[in-house]
């Protein structure tokens, strides 16, 4: 399998067939299955809402995402075509009512857009349960304390609003659900370590963004099954150069297709809906889980929008580079996004400084001009002698 | 004619020909400029004149004064360095902008606010030329108080990029090219953009620390990651909560600025003198009880005073000079000239029809468009939301309130209440001011880099359609004329007063 001329190509697993088709929808047939039981889905955008939190009691998360939308003409009436695209696709999905089984909405003001994609959201669809959470943008003992609070609050909002159990041993199930989640996935993720990985980066994206927007608990056994399925098949032999792709959201695996049909295999995801660092275990600490959520939250995300944080995202490149063996580092920017645009620039400088070849593909949340993106990815690889 | 220019340039060597057209370039804008200006000054009355002389005076005076102080050596070497300092050589052709068409006291607030940016932008320059010692850099939403306190200088990095395209529309172009060719995203915002730009160039002062926040935007605050690599200084960063309006946010934000003393103390001579800020948190509760004062008398019809001498003097002094003696002295004579105004029963303008407020940054590359509209439509100008705060006095009875009604002041004032938080904290101010002031229409500065104004655009189109206030939505860019150019910006502005408020224009356009 896998080598076809100079591409990487993605194997005929049934699994991720699976996973394919839990990414057709915003709302997938796993969300309809767990909200018919009873339980309650609440949508979320920023990889700084800890998912163990909405997992308590009856509460589920489901990542905001809108694989599939063709145009974006009501909300850009609203939010301006000159907002990121990502944004821009959540409203015009949410004025098609396309996330209408969700009972709720957890935003943080990450960015400009996010702050008004909720504003318009609010203005325009009035859901009943919105909640915001202040995420300061530097991490010291008070803004942690901080943070502390703002979860508390959201965890009082929730369990008044929703008559849920959000108390202690409510919530340390839900870390300890959460955390066996997270090692599975990690697990698949780290084959990508080995000279000759048994799967594509498309494969491993597939999975992990499956898994963000389904109920954890229903996605697991097809988690597993896709790591058999994985151990049991082949290497990827013959691609031309290892990959790293950095960046924010990036949630169709189609993107990481395109550039592995030019022969990058993608090996190591360090963007927002990315396996690393976000998959780090919570680690509770003997303060409660709330505070360990807290915690975890500043530690598992490498955001621009976190102001001192530059070296810790540079030096996690490189790492990432070193322990994953990469060749070339692939740097995605959404279109108009502030953020990732402004701070790429020494990211990328500083990266070259250290030998590290990079790309930086400007694109828009939908996956659009394919042929530029495999010139462009072409010309990287060619770029690096590969 | 007898000969054309490019008859002759093509017929011309490459060096030459650069020269020639430098040369036919100069010529021509001495031309037109000696034009404009025996066209503004034959239409001053003789009273006019004479201030109009006066204040030119004082500005050139301001300038003479750092040169000479500095020498001619000396401030060549600056000239070196600093080389934007040239286009403050065009401060009294910008008086002379806001100067058209306007008489008596309105008139004469114009040209002092040009003279009071010339004489604290003098003091400025003297910092960096005598006290690099004590300098530090901080960002544009950093309120310099603190710092002065501590007995520092501060060089805003962001300031000339805001000043400067005032006297030459062009001035940012290069930086902002600098940057985009270094590799920064082209739809950020010019004002980041330009900023780096600078500082890649070499452009900006060294100091001793680096302040900066997380205020206004998502690309101001990002700049920073570059501008910390290039300045290799230490570095504090000021965190402004999203949901400022509580305690919990005053409290942590208090506990920042702490933080940001004990850093600066540690990385500069600086010392807080807490007599210090008091006394300038008592020059700024003087001024903002001046400015209170100012809001009151303008929200009469007609107004005695408007348009820049309300917004240029909140811009510079406030943000740049809040407390400073010079600053409260310019908002007495500021009160003063509208009291005298309205006590007279004299408007600022005749011309007064239509009362707006501008929402969102100014337009530094065209500053004399609120003069055009007054003049073309008579649309006067009363405040814009860069001026429009929230804020109460601050408590100077110890530093601990002081702090507290600093934070206050930061987190309450402009850009940073109305980028952050919810919808309402933009809305809810425009609907305010339009009460409080008696307006007529909304302009929005629509600023093609500034995403958290753009996506608001929507919700204000309906709000002001169920309220009935005309709404334009004026497109250009914060620095670049490139993105919209002075007449594309005068057509969509003629195109709403001609098609939505159904008007006649006063007086013929003028270009230029």
């Amino acid at each position: 399998m896998c080598k076809e001329g100079n591409t990487v190509k993605t194997a005929d697993r049934k699994a991720l067939k699976v996973f394919q088709e839990l990414l057709e929808n915003p709302v997938n047939r796993l969300v309809e299955q767990a909200a018919g039981d009873g339980r309650i889905p609440l949508g979320y955008s920023c990889s700084f809402v800890p998912e163990p939190l909405l997992m308590a009691d009856r509460l589920f998360p489901v990542r905001l995402h809108a694989t599939g939308i063709a145009g974006t003409e009501i909300a850009d009436n609203y939010l301006s075509s000159l907002v990121c695209s990502y944004t821009r696709s959540i409203l015009e999905f949410a004025f098609d009512d396309r996330y209408d089984l969700l009972q709720g909405w957890v935003f943080v003001p990450s960015c400009a857009h996010m702050q008004r994609l909720q504003d318009n959201l609010e203005y325009l669809k009035k859901p009943g349960f919105v909640h915001t959470i202040d995420v300061p943008r530097k991490v010291s003992e008070a803004t942690l304390d901080w943070m502390e609070e703002e979860l508390h609050m959201l965890s009082d909002r929730l369990a008044s609003h929703f008559q849920v159990d959000m108390g202690p041993d409510s919530l340390d199930k839900a870390i300890a659900s959460w955390n066996e989640y997270a090692e599975t996935v990690k697990a698949v993720g780290e084959l990508r370590k080995r000279p000759d990985p048994p799967l594509t980066g498309t494969e491993f994206h597939a999975m992990l963004m499956a898994s963000l927007a389904s109920p954890k608990d229903l996605i697991m056994p097809e988690i597993r099954a896709f790591r058999d399925e994985v151990e049991q098949q082949g290497d990827i032999t013959g691609h031309r150069a290892r990959l790293m792709v950095v960046g924010g959201h990036l949630h169709d695996p189609d993107f990481i297709r395109v550039i592995e049909s030019q022969g990058g295999l993608v090996v190591a995801d360090r963007f927002c809906t990315g396996s690393i660092p976000g998959l780090m275990p919570v680690e509770t600490n003997g303060r409660g889980p709330v505070r360990a959520l807290a915690e975890h939250a500043f530690r598992k995300t490498l955001c621009p929008r976190m102001m001192e944080d530059f070296d810790r995202r540079l030096q996690s490149v490189i790492d990432i580079v070193r322990e994953y063996n990469v060749d070339g580092v692939v740097i995605e920017v959404i279109k108009f996004c502030d953020l990732w645009g402004v701070d790429s620039m020494p990211l990328v400088t500083a990266l070259r400084d250290k030998g590290i070849p990079v790309l930086k593909l400007e694109r828009e949340y939908r996956l659009g001009g394919e042929g530029q993106l495999r010139t462009r990815v072409q010309a990287f690889l060619e770029s690096m002698g590969r | 004619m007898g000969f054309r220019i490019d008859t002759v340039l093509s017929h011309t060597p490459i060096g030459a020909r650069s020269l020639v057209n430098r040369v036919s370039a100069a010529a021509g804008y001495a031309f037109r400029g000696l034009r404009e200006l025996i066209l503004d000054l034959s239409s001053f009355s003789a009273a006019d004149f004479l201030v109009y002389a006066k204040y030119s005076l004082l500005v050139w005076g301001c300038i003479a004064r750092v040169v000479i102080r500095r020498g001619p050596i000396g401030f060549i070497h600056e000239l070196i360095r600093y080389p934007w300092m040239l286009h403050l050589l065009r401060a009294t052709a910008l008086m002379r902008r806001f100067a058209r068409g306007r008489s008596g006291l309105y008139l004469e607030s114009m040209c002092m606010v040009v003279h009071s940016v010339a004489e604290l932008l003098s003091e400025l320059l003297e910092d960096l030329f005598y006290h690099r010692d004590r300098l530090i850099i901080t960002e544009e939403m950093v309120p310099p108080d603190i710092a002065r306190a501590m007995g520092l200088k501060v060089w805003m990095l962001e300031a000339m990029g805001i000043l400067l395209p005032m006297m030459t529309p062009e001035f940012c172009l290069k930086y902002i090219d600098e940057a985009e060719n270094a590799g920064v995203n082209p739809d950020a915002c010019s004002l980041p953009k330009a900023t780096m730009g600078m500082v890649m160039k070499g452009h900006m002062p060294d100091g001793l620390a680096l302040v900066s926040s997380n205020m206004p935007c998502d690309a101001g605050m990002a700049s920073y990651s570059y501008i910390q690599r290039a300045y290799k200084l230490p570095t504090y960063r000021l965190d402004v909560p999203n949901n400022f309006t509580n305690d919990r946010a005053e409290r942590l934000f208090s506990e920042d600025l702490k933080g940001m003393i004990a850093f600066l103390e540690e990385h500069t001579p600086g010392r807080m003198d807490w007599n210090e800020l008091k006394r300038i948190c008592e020059g700024r509760n003087r001024m903002l009880d001046l400015e209170l004062e100012l809001w009151d008398m303008i929200r009469l019809r007609p107004a005695p005073l408007a348009a820049e001498a309300v917004i240029l003097s909140h811009m510079w002094h406030f943000n740049l000079f809040a407390g400073h003696p010079k600053s409260v002295r310019h908002y007495e004579r500021l009160v003063e000239m509208a009291r005298k105004n309205l006590e007279e029963g004299r408007p600022a303008t005749e011309k007064e029809r239509f009362r707006t407020v501008l929402w969102n940054p100014p337009f530094p590359h065209f500053v004399d468009i609120f003069n055009k509209a007054e003049r073309l439509f008579g649309v006067t100008l009363i405040n814009d939301s860069m001026t429009y705060n929230h804020h109460t006095p601050i408590d100077t009875s110890s530093p601990e309130t002081m702090l507290k009604g600093l934070s206050m002041v930061i987190m309450q004032g402009p850009m940073v209440r109305h980028t952050r938080g919810p919808a309402d904290n933009y809305l809810d101010d425009i609907f305010r001011m339009v009460r409080q002031f008696d307006l007529d229409m909304v302009w929005v500065a629509n600023h093609v880099g500034c995403k958290s104004g753009q996506a608001m655009n929507g919700i204000l189109r309906e709000l002001c359609r169920e309220r009935k206030i005309p709404l334009l939505v004026l497109d250009y860019d914060l620095l670049d004329p490139r993105i919209a150019s002075r007449d594309s910006m005068m057509r969509q502005l003629e195109f709403f007063m001609e098609n939505v408020m159904k008007v006649d224009r006063l007086e013929a356009r003028r270009t230029g």
